[in-house]
């Protein structure tokens, strides 16, 4: 997984699989990126995923409720079309998701 | 009737979930299916079996999961996630959106949703302390023919 933190801006790539087991593991990873840097804006870029199921739902709504704490931002993007559709579904409120 | 199926047994353990997912994409390609109706039947299926893996099972004993996929008349998938563990006391709550019995795990709740809206027909029979089959069915005659 890569990452880059520029002027306040942090961007994780992720990349193949989330499913519950690559989740588990990816969580702790971006949570310790986001205490390091406490950037004010986190960018989350699917461009590199592959699958995905609720597991990587969970993920994105973990972040972003970390993020609203830190009163930043969050934007996911690059989702490829089978990915949005997941996203779509569950309903949930990321005025932040973005589909560059 | 022409039948084809595959059926995998499994330690009910969270690293699996993917080598399963792979082994019955790939048999379901063997299908004049739609990459997007393969998706989902991926999707639907990883769902499936993450519930079981998660919350069949409390204890960390040699439990195991039984995956089938059943291709019908090259027209119908069917997918069985059997488990033999605790069992859904109250289907219709599991089955509810956003609801999760972990939410400290960070579940966004949306397994059956995602079920439901990927597949044509999710069936679930559970019995408590026993266990539960989840019944996931998709024809793919209809869809092919819907994007005709």
């Amino acid at each position: 997984m890569k990452y880059n933190y520029e002027n306040g801006k942090l961007t994780i790539y992720l990349e193949e699989e989330l499913d519950i087991s690559s989740c588990k593991i990816i969580r702790g990873v971006i949570d310790g990126y986001i205490m390091k840097y406490q950037p004010y804006e986190l960018v989350l870029d699917l461009s590199g995923v592959k699958f995905m199921d609720s597991s990587g739902i969970g993920l994105i709504i973990g972040r972003y409720n970390l993020i609203k704490l830190l009163d930043s931002k969050m934007k996911v993007v690059n989702a490829a079309d089978n990915i949005k559709r997941i996203i779509e579904l569950s309903n949930i409120k990321l005025e932040c998701v973005q589909y560059e | 009737m022409n039948e084809n199926y595959i059926k995998i047994e499994s330690k009910s353990n969270v690293e699996n979930i993917a080598p399963i997912r792979i082994c019955i994409a790939t048999f379901l390609s063997s299908l004049n299916i739609h990459i997007d109706d393969l998706m989902d039947v991926k999707t639907a299926l990883s769902e499936a079996v993450t519930n079981a893996v998660d919350h069949a099972y409390e204890n960390g004993e040699d439990n195991k999961i039984v995956v089938e996929a059943k291709i019908k008349d090259n027209e119908r998938i069917i997918i069985i996630v059997k488990d033999f563990g605790k069992g859904i006391e109250d289907i219709s709550l599991a089955m509810t959106p956003m609801y999760t019995s972990k939410p400290e795990n960070e579940h966004a709740g949306m397994g059956f949703t995602i079920m439901e809206s990927f597949m044509d027909e999710v069936i679930v029979d559970s019995v408590v302390a026993n266990g539960t089959t989840i019944t996931l069915t998709k024809d793919i005659k209809r869809t092919i023919s819907n994007k005709v």
